[in-house]
C-alpha cells in the first residue's frame, strides 16, 4: 500500500491512516493520511491551528483519535502505549524542563523512566555544546533548555524522533545549533524525525521532506526536492503547460497575486523562453497549498 | 526507583523542606510542653482533689498543706490552658491534614501546569509506574514525620493527664500517635486524587481544604454512630475509678470513649424525651438570688452528657434558677446508663479506624492511577 510522496507502509517509520481527531465541534485532523519514511528528516509546517501539535500528540498517547490511527514503527501507540513510546523520543512544544532539577537530575530521570536510556550518550551531546551538567536547568537559557531537551529524546535511541515546534522560541543561532545536532544524531543512529514548524526557513535546510496541514488535512506528503521542482510561480492566470492551480496568494511585494501551480508529472522542468513563471521556493509551495485550503477570498487588492 | 523517589523530593523541594520543619517544630514544641508539665511534679493526688478553685462547701478550712496542694494542682491546670500549650495541640490537630494536603497537591498537578508531565509520560512508557515513585516518596516523607509528630503528641498528652495512660485511653486518640501517620495519608491521598483529575494545584487545595476538614469534623460522629456503635459496652463503673482509667482534674474525664447512653426510669428504657418529660413533671423550678457551681464531683460526668448514673435531685438552671424535686427514692428516677469502647480496647479501636482511613487513602489513590492513565499530559 501507498501513502503520500510515495512511501509505503512496509518502509514507514511512522503511519497515519484515515486520521481524524475533534475538540468538540472544532475538526483538528480530518481524515489525514500521512506515511513517514525511515531515515527522513520530515518537515511538518502549517499555520497555527493547523495540527501539526495534535498529529505528534495523537502519536505520542495523548490524544485519542476519533477515527483513524497512527502506528509508530508499526505500533498503534493508543493500544500498546508502553511499547510505542519505547520507540520514540519526544521533544514537546515548549522547553519541558523541571525548574528545581539539574541538567545531570534530569538525565538522571530519564534513565529511571526509560529502561534504555543511554547516559553517556546524552551527557556527551550537550558536553559538546558546553552545558553544564550540574547547571540548574531554571537557569538555562532558551536554547539550553531545548538542547537539554534534545538531549533527553536523543538519550532514549529512540528510532523515530517527534519535534514539536522545538524552535519555536528559539533566536537564530540556537536554531542552527539544535537543527544541527538533530541531523547529526538522524544520521548517526539512523532514525526518523518528524519536525513541526510553522516556520518554513526553519527547516527548509534540515529536512529532506515536507509533509504540509492545512485545515486539519495534508495538503502536501512530498520529498522537498520534488516539492520545489514539480511547482512554478506565476503573476499571470495562464499556466505553465500541462500545470494545475494550486492556489493564489499575495507575492512578496504586497501588491501582486502569485499563483503556484503544479506540474504533471512528465513536463519538461526548463521554463521555456518567454514564459512567466518561476521556480518556486519551498515558502512559495506552503503558502500555495495554505491558501488553496483557504480560498482566495481575502486576496482581493484594491 | 530510589533514584525517583530521590528526584520526587528535590522536585518538590520547597514542600518537602517546609513540611519536614513544621513538623520537627511541632515535635520539639510538644516534648518541650510535655517536659515542661512533667516537671511541675505535681502529685496525682493534688490533681484528683483540686476543684479548679472553686471552695468545697463540705469541707471546713484546709490545710497548709492542701493548699500548696492546690497551688501546684492550680499551676499545672493554667499550664494546661495556656495559649502555648492551646496553639500546640490545635497544630498537632491540623498538621497532619495541611501536611498531607501540601504534599499531595502538587505531586501531578504541578507536572501539567507546569508542562513537564509530557516529557515524564513520554519516557516512562506506564505513568502509572511514574505515578508509584511519586507517591513512595509522598508516604515516605508523610509517615516517617507524622509517625514522630503522634509519638510526641502521645508524651504531651501523658503529661496532659497524669496517671492516665495515653495507649489505653480515647483522649483525643485521634490526633496523636498512629492516627496522625493515617490522616495525613488519607489527606495526602485525596489530595493527590484531586490534583490529578483537576490538574492544577491551588484548586486541588482549596478543594482538599474543604473536604478533609468536613471529613475530620464529622469522623468523630460518624464512627460512634455507626462503626463503633455496635462494640460499645456498658461502661465498668468500678474501673473508672481504677487509676490508669481517669483523666483528673477540672474538665477531665473517662479513659473510655462515650458511644452512647439508654435511659431507664423504673427498670424500663425510654427515650431522651421521656426523661425530658419526666424531669418537666417532677421538678420545680423557682428562681434564686445567687447561682452556685455545680457539685458534681463524678470525673464520669463531665465527659459525658448522660453520664450520670444518679442524677442529684438538685440541679441548676440558666440564669439563677435552681430546680428542685420531690423527695423522690433515687431508684425511681431516671438512670442512664453509658455505652463505651472501653479505654483498653485503644489499639483495636485504632487499628480499626486507620484501617478504615487506609481503605480511603487506597479508593482515593487508585482513582488517580486509573485518572492518570486515561488523562491528557497538560
Amino acid at each position: 500500500m501507498a501513502l503520500g510522496g510515495g512511501a509505503s507502509i512496509g518502509t514507514a517509520a511512522l503511519v497515519a491512516h484515515g486520521l481524524s481527531k475533534r475538540f468538540k465541534k472544532k475538526v483538528a485532523l480530518d481524515k489525514v493520511d500521512l506515511a513517514i519514511p525511515v531515515g527522513s528528516v520530515t518537515a511538518l509546517v502549517g499555520p497555527n491551528g493547523a495540527g501539526k501539535t495534535t498529529l505528534i500528540r495523537v502519536c505520542m498517547a495523548f490524544e485519542r483519535p476519533n477515527a483513524g490511527g497512527v502506528e509508530v514503527d508499526g505500533v498503534d501507540p493508543w493500544k500498546h502505549r508502553s511499547e510505542a513510546l519505547r520507540r520514540v523520543g519526544y521533544v514537546p512544544q515548549t522547553p519541558a524542563v523541571y525548574r528545581g532539577l539539574s541538567v545531570e537530575d534530569h538525565l538522571a530521570m530519564a534513565r529511571s523512566l526509560h529502561s534504555g536510556f543511554d547516559t553517556d550518550y546524552a551527557r556527551r551531546r550537550l558536553d559538546q555544546l558546553g552545558i553544564p551538567l550540574d547547571q540548574r536547568a531554571d537557569t538555562l537559557s532558551g536554547g539550553q533548555a531545548a538542547q537539554l531537551g534534545l538531549a533527553v529524546a536523543l538519550g532514549t535511541r529512540a528510532k523515530v524522533l517527534l519535534l514539536d515546534e522545538p524552535l519555536a522560541n528559539l533566536d537564530p543561532l540556537a536554531r542552527r545549533e539544535f537543527i544541527q545536532v538533530l541531523l547529526d544524531a538522524v544520521k548517526s543512529d539512523g532514525s526518523t524525525a518528524l519536525l513541526s514548524s510553522h516556520i518554513v526557513t526553519d527547516v527548509e535546510d534540515a529536512c529532506d521532506r515536507l509533509a504540509i496541514l492545512g485545515g486539519g488535512k495534508v495538503r502536501l506528503d512530498s520529498p522537498l526536492k520534488e516539492a520545489r521542482q514539480t511547482h512554478r510561480l506565476t503573476e499571470a492566470d495562464s499556466p505553465p503547460s500541462g500545470a494545475s492551480a494550486v492556489g493564489s496568494f499575495l507575492g512578496r511585494n504586497g501588491k501582486t497575486i502569485m499563483t503556484l501551480w503544479r506540474l504533471a508529472p512528465d513536463t519538461d522542468l526548463s521554463a521555456g523562453p518567454g514564459e512567466t513563471s518561476e521556480a518556486a521556493s519551498l515558502e512559495d509551495v506552503v503558502l500555495g497549498y495554505l491558501a488553496a485550503g483557504r480560498g482566495t477570498a481575502g486576496l482581493q487588492l484594491n | 526507583m530510589l533514584t525517583r523517589i530521590w528526584l520526587t523530593f528535590k522536585q518538590h523541594r520547597f514542600e518537602t523542606i517546609s513540611i519536614t520543619v513544621v513538623c520537627v517544630g511541632l515535635t520539639a514544641a510538644a516534648l518541650i510542653e510535655a517536659f515542661r508539665l512533667n516537671s511541675l511534679n505535681v502529685p496525682l493526688s493534688c490533681l484528683q482533689s483540686y476543684q479548679g478553685g472553686y471552695p468545697d462547701p463540705s469541707q471546713g478550712p484546709i490545710s497548709a498543706a492542701q493548699a500548696h496542694c492546690n497551688e501546684l494542682a492550680k499551676s499545672f491546670s493554667d499550664m494546661k490552658g495556656s495559649l502555648d500549650m492551646n496553639l500546640v495541640q490545635l497544630l498537632l490537630l491540623l498538621v497532619p491534614l495541611l501536611a498531607g494536603i501540601v504534599v499531595g497537591a502538587p505531586l501531578v498537578a504541578r507536572e501539567i501546569e507546569q508542562g513537564t508531565a509530557p516529557l515524564s509520560w513520554a519516557l516512562s512508557g506506564s505513568r502509572r509506574r511514574w505515578l508509584l515513585g511519586k507517591v513512595l516518596a509522598g508516604v515516605l516523607l508523610l509517615a516517617s514525620l507524622m509517625l514522630a509528630v503522634g509519638l510526641a503528641a502521645n508524651v504531651l498528652e501523658g503529661a496532659l493527664n497524669p496517671g492516665l495512660n495515653p495507649y489505653n485511653s480515647f483522649s483525643n486518640y485521634l490526633s496523636r500517635g498512629v492516627p496522625d501517620v493515617f490522616w495525613a495519608l488519607a489527606a495526602f491521598a485525596g489530595t493527590f486524587a484531586l490534583g490529578t483529575i483537576l490538574g492544577r494545584t491551588m484548586p486541588a487545595v482549596v478543594l482538599a481544604l474543604v473536604v478533609c476538614f468536613f471529613a475530620r469534623a464529622t469522623w468523630d460522629a460518624g464512627m460512634t454512630h455507626f462503626v463503633l456503635r455496635p462494640f460499645a459496652v456498658e461502661q465498668d463503673q468500678d474501673q473508672q475509678q481504677q487509676p490508669g482509667y481517669v483523666v483528673y482534674g477540672p474538665g477531665g474525664g473517662s479513659a473510655d470513649m462515650n458511644v452512647y447512653y439508654k435511659s431507664f426510669i423504673d427498670g424500663k428504657e425510654v427515650t431522651d424525651a421521656q426523661v425530658y418529660d419526666w424531669y418537666q413533671q417532677n421538678m420545680v423550678c423557682t428562681p434564686t438570688p445567687t447561682p452556685t457551681p455545680s457539685a458534681s464531683t463524678s470525673p464520669a460526668d463531665s465527659s459525658s452528657p448522660g453520664a450520670s448514673a444518679t442524677p442529684d435531685n438538685s440541679k441548676m438552671g440558666d440564669s439563677g434558677i435552681a430546680c428542685q424535686g420531690p423527695n423522690i427514692d433515687p431508684s425511681h428516677m431516671p438512670q442512664q446508663i453509658p455505652y463505651v469502647i472501653p479505654g483498653q480496647w485503644y489499639w483495636q479501636t485504632v487499628a480499626l479506624e486507620s484501617g478504615l482511613l487506609l481503605l480511603g487513602s487506597l479508593f482515593c489513590g487508585a482513582i488517580a492511577f486509573v485518572w492518570v492513565d486515561r488523562r491528557r499530559p497538560y
